[in-house]
């Protein structure tokens, strides 16, 4: 008996009722050492989750090793330390990793944790062909607004292209890079720049794989059908409804035209997404639920525009590490929308709708025209070089903030209906954030000393040797990496080797030349003050605005930068990651009338406290204030220690915060 | 405050012994508007404190914006602590401002990555100040300030015309940095800038086949103009690649074993003039022009007598301001 065919419903091939299977549930998860992220991994996977998306800590995304100098106040932190093999071993511990889709949040050293993976592998007698899941692997975005690089455009290219080539040999499940606009958004990208800069990126990447022309056109085809992609949706929700589906049509039209790709199956556009992160405040912080669930809506609503996997912040993001019950209030939110609702149940509901359909025509209209401007430039590599997409983003992003420092942007609770009450959430015991242990990086300082004793020395080095020759060679280098790894070669040692071969990347920072929209009172405010505090030492304000650590998202500094500027400030901002050395040298050689600090990778501490040993070891008593995602619990001993202001995400007005700072040092003595 | 001599003394002894905060806080002093006084104090007390205080090779290096003059450098930082190793040396590098806010953004630090705490390089950062020719209105001073501390100073502007190539007038050795196929030089001809710099540097020369063309290209472009050249030898042409890590060794070992100084006296006049003609136009001029012969006459008589360095510039601007005033003056009473 078959049942009545109706368009409002899906059915299978008997005419049966059948809903589409839900999209991947993943918790983007990771911290302190090894096994502690390995038992909130089995925790997660009991509760539901379907998948695993592995977060790394950033010495491990920069190519460090935990006990390199510059790693010592991030290890743990945002994410796991991986340093050799035996982390390995202790992260997948009694997890089925040929039953996992596995996707690993990692860039510069995307190709050192995917041989990690097969030596685990092949260590455990796993055929590499049932191995499942992603590095992401996108060096641009890198470049342009996470600052996890290592080495210079070209190089990162080839070791993408060389991941695809042994991929598909070898691991054809496994997506080898996965282009991220996710952060792109973070970074003030605009749905048309998101959709551009993405689209460019898969270009640039698949130009490069047709170049070395190590596929046949069939191999070419499922190399294409390989490429996913990770995106970010935002809170005005129809929009980047649009947004995917525009993204989805635009792939299917590069694929066939500039690729000739004839199954259709290899056209799909695939991608994973995680709701917005930026838009998340920390004041109010209980209305991040309400807009993450709001965010989920524009990428499951429809069919057409549906995600394959998800991965939802936390409510209490903005405010520092989520505690696993806050993960797991995410994961619950996926699970109702998936399970309770019926929104699995029908085709396309948007389908046929003027306003869908007019919207996504005018953002494919204005991505081509830009996708174009950068092919003309020579592609997305000479445009990361000559800093246009930079630039470009920091100009968005400025106009972003200009806008909400003008309430032309409202967000509630932060520049809109202010006054409320306390929440109850953040009332327990723990303040209603989660902490990493500090002592908690010493087991990961005891594997790898371990595993440094333990193993073949000989074997290490050999191993490294054959690796460098072989980037002098231009080999493709998965085999040396995965030779490296089962020789307990650590994290560091790999990217150093390399390093030596390719150097280390310094990019543009994009706010040379960037203005500000604001010239409302508080800027002619600021600015008076400015003009009364040159008068009075004979020469302007001047301002280093350091970005220490390895923490790459350099967005804030750019704002403050580009605000003390506006302000009549002399800027000195030198790019991310600089030790607190570096940083304190140029204050003192500037003789710099204050020191601004960004942090965001919760190790403002530590950092703090070598800044200002770095600062007494010059004798210079320089004003030193700090931004960042800081805890208030963390406020009282960072002002004992010298630190002058404190701003978080709360403090989005700029001129605010350059008012505060031109104040802070109008009343310091003349330093000479 | 610093005003007592005794401070003074204490900071010109330290920044002497090469520390940076000292000599981070002198350079604030002399960038500070109406410095004179300070200036007086301040050379006086070095010439008391170290009568042979040392007296750098000063470099300029010049170019278009994109010409790679930053990464250079910072190439050329990181090659010098490894081939002069009991030298020092200072940059100053200078940044255009904001004409809306006079704010700036001084971004050049971003390509040396220097030692930590170590005291052969000093990085300075300076904003134009939106003054026409490239140099900020102090950078002459802070140079012979930094002259006397370490062995070269090298001084980096952003150069696109005749007026920025100003920085030759305060160097010993100043060089053009342009990048290969760029046609700077046609430009460069055309407003008569070719015939300034001693040496030019053709950067970003990351591919052989480019590099030598632009490299014949610059070599008949400048034997074109050689007749017009002061000693008709065609001055030198370095290749460079930063990241093919070439020609950057040959560029150095140039700089250090450069012997020939310009006359520090002329140089001294020269900025002299300029300053007068800022501050005080064609009426300035004509008032300097007046105890000019004298002072010329001074300076080359110095320089005949191999008292090179002699020439005391806050002097000179002591005696042309109130020979000044006093006109200024007499011209109100009129």
């Amino acid at each position: 008996m078959s049942a009545e065919k109706k368009d409002y419903l899906l059915v299978d091939e008997n005419g049966q009722g059948k809903p589409d299977k839900p999209w991947i549930f993943r918790t983007y998860a990771g911290h302190t050492n090894a096994k502690a992220s390995n038992e909130l991994y089995r925790k997660n996977l009991s509760k539901g989750q379907t998948g695993l998306s592995i977060a790394f800590d950033l010495p491990t995304q920069c190519g460090y090793s935990s006990d390199h100098e510059v790693s010592r106040p991030e290890i743990g932190k945002v994410g796991v330390p991986i340093n050799s093999l035996e982390d390995f071993r202790i992260l997948f511990d009694q997890i089925p990793i040929e039953e996992m889709n596995t996707s690993m949040t990692i860039n510069g050293t995307s190709m050192w944790l995917l041989s990690l993976y097969v030596a685990l592998a092949e260590e455990r007698g796993v055929p590499l062909e049932k191995l499942n899941g992603t590095t992401q692997n996108d060096l641009i975005k890198e470049y342009l607004a996470r600052g996890t690089y290592i080495y210079p455009p070209k190089d990162s290219m080839k070791i993408i292209v060389d991941m695809y080539e042994y991929c598909l040999h070898n691991i054809p499940k496994w997506n080898p890079s996965n282009i991220c606009s996710y952060h792109l958004q973070e970074a003030g990208a605009t749905p048309v720049q998101e959709l551009s800069f993405a689209l460019a990126t898969a270009i640039a990447v698949l130009d490069a794989i047709k170049e070395r022309n190590c596929f046949t056109e069939d191999e070419f085809e499922q190399c294409v059908g390989r490429i996913s992609f990770f995106v970010n949706a935002g809170i005005r929700f129809v929009e980047e409804m649009c947004k995917m589906r525009a993204f989805t049509e635009m792939w299917e039209e590069i694929t066939k035209e500039r690729y000739g790709v004839k199954n259709a199956k290899y056209r799909v556009f695939r991608y994973g997404v995680q709701v917005n992160s930026l838009g998340l405040t920390e004041e109010q912080p209980e209305n991040n639920a309400w807009r993450i669930l709001i965010e989920a809506l524009g990428v499951t609503l429809s069919r057409n525009a549906r995600c394959r996997a998800l991965q939802l912040p936390a409510w209490n993001e903005a405010l520092s590490l989520p505690r696993p019950w806050d993960q797991q209030w995410s994961l619950r939110l996926q699970q109702v929308l998936a399970y309770e609702t019926d929104l699995l149940e029908y085709p396309d509901i948007f389908e046929g709708s003027k306003v869908i359909e007019s919207k996504v025509k005018a953002l494919k209209e204005q991505a081509k025209l830009e996708i174009q401007k950068i092919l003309d430039m020579g592609g997305a590599l000479v445009a990361i070089e000559n800093g246009y997409m930079k630039s470009q983003l920091v100009k968005s992003q400025t106009e972003r903030l200009s806008k909400i420092n003008s309430n032309e942007l409202v967000i509630v609770g932060k520049n809109k209906w202010t006054d409320g009450i306390k929440s109850p959430l953040m009332t327990d015991s723990d303040g209603g954030i989660f902490k990493v242990d500090p002592k908690s990086a010493e087991q990961t300082l005891g594997v790898l000393a371990e595993a440094k004793t333990r193993r073949n020395a000989e074997l290490a080095k050999k191993s490294l040797e054959e690796l460098k020759q072989a980037a002098k060679d231009g080999k493709n280098l998965m085999p040396y990496s995965i030779a490296c790894a089962k020789a307990l070669v650590t994290t560091g040692e790999w990217a150093d080797a390399l390093r030596e071969v390719y150097g280390e990347y310094n990019p543009p920072t994009g706010v040379d030349g960037q203005k500000l929209f604001l010239s409302d009172d508080k800027v002619a405010t600021v600015r008076g003050k400015v003009d009364a505090f040159t008068k009075a030492h004979g020469h302007r304000p001047k301002i280093v605005v350091g970005k220490p650590g390895l923490d790459g998202h350099s967005n804030g500094a750019e704002m403050i930068a580009v605000s003390a500027k506006h302000s009549g400030f002399d800027v000195i901002y030198s790019g991310i990651r600089l030790s607190p050395e570096e940083i304190v040298q140029s204050a003192v050689e500037e003789n710099a009338n204050v020191i601004g600090l960004s942090i965001l990778s919760g190790s403002h501490k530590e950092i703090a406290k070598q800044l200002f040993d770095e600062l007494a070891h010059y004798k210079a008593n320089i004003p030193v204030v700090i931004g960042g995602i800081i805890p208030e619990s963390d406020f009282e001993e960072l002002k004992k220690m010298g630190i002058r202001e404190i701003f978080t995400p709360k403090d989005y007005d700029l001129m605010s915060i350059m008012n505060k700072i031109i104040d802070i040092i109008s009343v310091e003595p003349a330093l000479v | 405050m610093m005003d007592s001599t005794e401070t003074l003394s204490q900071l010109v002894s330290e920044a002497l012994l090469g520390e940076k905060f000292p000599i981070a806080k002198i350079i604030s002093k002399i960038e500070t508007e109406n410095n004179l006084r300070f200036r007086e104090s301040l050379f006086n007390e070095i010439q008391s404190q170290k009568p042979n205080a040392k007296e750098g090779l000063t470099i300029g290096i010049t170019g278009t914006p994109g010409a790679g003059k930053s990464s250079l450098l910072g190439e050329l930082c990181r090659l010098f602590l490894d081939f002069a190793p009991d030298k020092k040396m200072a940059i100053v590098a200078i940044d255009p401002s904001s004409n809306i806010s006079g704010g700036s953004i001084l971004g050049d630090r971003t390509r040396v990555t220097l030692p930590r705490r170590d005291t052969r390089i000093y990085f300075r950062s300076q904003p134009s100040q939106l003054e026409l020719g490239g140099l900020n209105p102090y950078t002459y001073h802070v140079i012979r300030f930094l002259r006397k501390i370490f062995d070269y100073v090298f001084i980096e502007t952003v150069g696109i015309g005749q007026n920025e190539i100003s920085v030759s007038l305060i160097s010993d050795i100043s060089f053009l940095v342009m990048q290969p196929l760029g046609g700077d030089q046609v430009q460069f001809m055309k407003s008569g800038i070719m015939e300034v710099p001693e040496a030019f540097i053709i950067n970003k020369c990351d591919e052989e086949s480019l590099a030598n063309s632009s490299y014949y290209m610059l070599e008949s472009t400048l034997e074109f103009i050689k007749d017009i050249l002061p000693d008709q030898s065609l001055p030198p042409i370095f290749k460079t690649s930063v990241v093919k890590k070439k020609g950057i060794e040959e560029l150095l070992n140039f700089i250090l074993t450069y012997s020939k100084r310009k006359d520090k006296n002329i140089e001294t006049i020269t900025q002299l003039m300029q300053w007068i003609r800022n501050e005080y136009g064609r009426f300035g001029i004509g008032i300097w022009k007046k105890m000019e012969s004298n002072t010329w006459n001074q300076a080359v008589r110095l320089n005949s007598l191999g008292g090179i360095h002699k020439f005391n510039y806050e002097l000179e601007e002591t005696k042309f301001l109130s020979l000044i005033q006093n006109k200024i003056a007499q011209n109100d009473k009129n």
